[in-house]
C-alpha cells in the first residue's frame, strides 16, 4: 500500500517536472526574437522535458517490456533531436539572405568564408 | 481518494496542460515568419504528442500505444529531414558566395563611409551611395560593351537579382524555389 502510494508521488513529481519543463520550452519558443534562438528552447522540451515523461511512465508501471520500448523511445530522441537542430539551422543559413542582420556584424563579410580572404 | 482514481486525475490534467501548450506552439507555427520557425514548432508539436501519446497508454491501460509514439518519433524525424532536402540548395546554387552577397557588402560598406563622412561634419548633399555604382558603370564602359548590354547587365545584377533577393526578403516560405530560380 505504502509502495503503491510512492510510486504514485514519484510518478506525479516526474510528470510535474516534465510540465515545467515543456511550459518553459513553449514560452520561450514563442518569446524569442529568432529562429535560431528559438532552438535553444526547444531542446529543453527534446531532451528533459521527454525523459520526465518517460521515467513517470516507466516508473508507474515497473520494469516490463512496456519500459524497456520507453527506453528505446527515449534513446532514439536523444540521437536524432540535435540532427534534427543541424538541418534547422542549415535550412536557416542557406535561405535567409538576411542572416546576418541578427548579428552583432549586421552585413555579410565575403572575405571571410573564402580561404584566402580575398573579397572581390 | 484511491490510488486509480489519483493516477487517473494526475493523467488528465497533465494531458489538459499538453493540450494548452500544443496550442501555444500551433500559434507559433502559424504566426512564425520563417519556414523554419513552423518547422521547429512542427518538431516540437510532435515531441508533445508523444508524451501525450505515453500518458495515454498508462491511463487507459494499452500497450500498445508505445508503438505508436515510436514510429511518430521516427515520423516526425524524417519530415525535418525531407523538408531539409527540399530547401537546401546543393552546389552552385548556395548563395552565400554570388553576386548578391558582393552587392550587398559594397553597399554596406559605402552606407557606412556615408556616416563617416557625415559625423566629420561633410555637407549631406556630397554623399552619396553611389560610389560604387559608378566604378561598375565605368568597368563595364572600358570593357567595351553595348548599351542595351550594359541596361541588361545593370538590370540583370541590381534589378532582378535584387529583385529575387526582394522575394527571399518576402518569405512566403518559398525560398526554395527564389533559390532555384536564381541558380
Amino acid at each position: 500500500m505504502i509502495v503503491e502510494w510512492i510510486r504514485f508521488f514519484l510518478t506525479a513529481l516526474f510528470l510535474l517536472t516534465a510540465l515545467v519543463c515543456f511550459t518553459m520550452a513553449v514560452i520561450g519558443a514563442n518569446r524569442f526574437g529568432y529562429v535560431l534562438n528559438r532552438m535553444h528552447a526547444a531542446g529543453i522540451g527534446d531532451s528533459l522535458g521527454l525523459l520526465c515523461v518517460l521515467l513517470a511512465a516507466v516508473i508507474s508501471d515497473g520494469l516490463n517490456m512496456d519500459s524497456l520500448k520507453l527506453l528505446l523511445l527515449i534513446f532514439f530522441m536523444w540521437f536524432t533531436s540535435p540532427v534534427s537542430s543541424h538541418f534547422l539551422s542549415q535550412i536557416e543559413y542557406y535561405t535567409n539572405p538576411h542572416l546576418y542582420r541578427n548579428t552583432d556584424r549586421k552585413f555579410e563579410d565575403p572575405s571571410s568564408h573564402r580561404p584566402d580572404g580575398s573579397a572581390d | 481518494m484511491s490510488i486509480e482514481k489519483a493516477y487517473q486525475i494526475l493523467f488528465l490534467t497533465a494531458l489538459i496542460w499538453f493540450a494548452f501548450l500544443i496550442f501555444a506552439m500551433l500559434v507559433r507555427s502559424v504566426m512564425g515568419p520563417r519556414i523554419t520557425d513552423r518547422l521547429l514548432s512542427i518538431n516540437m508539436i510532435g515531441t508533445m504528442v508523444i508524451s501525450c501519446i505515453v500518458i495515454l497508454s498508462r491511463l487507459s491501460g494499452e500497450a500498445y500505444l508505445v508503438d505508436v509514439a515510436l514510429i511518430y518519433a521516427m515520423i516526425s524525424f524524417i519530415a525535418v529531414l525531407v523538408m531539409a532536402m527540399i530547401y537546401i540548395p546543393s552546389g552552385k546554387r548556395r548563395a552565400r558566395f554570388s553576386e548578391d552577397a558582393l552587392l550587398e557588402y559594397r553597399l554596406e560598406k559605402e552606407k557606412t563611409a556615408g556616416y563617416q563622412r557625415a559625423k566629420d561634419g561633410e555637407k549631406a548633399e556630397n554623399i552619396t551611395g553611389a560610389e560604387g555604382m559608378a566604378d561598375d558603370e565605368a568597368e563595364r564602359k572600358a570593357e567595351g560593351m553595348a548599351d542595351d548590354e550594359t541596361e541588361g547587365k545593370a538590370a540583370g545584377t541590381y534589378g532582378t537579382k535584387g529583385k529575387a533577393a526582394g522575394t527571399c526578403e518576402a518569405e512566403t516560405g518559398s525560398d526554395g524555389a527564389s533559390s532555384e530560380e536564381e541558380g
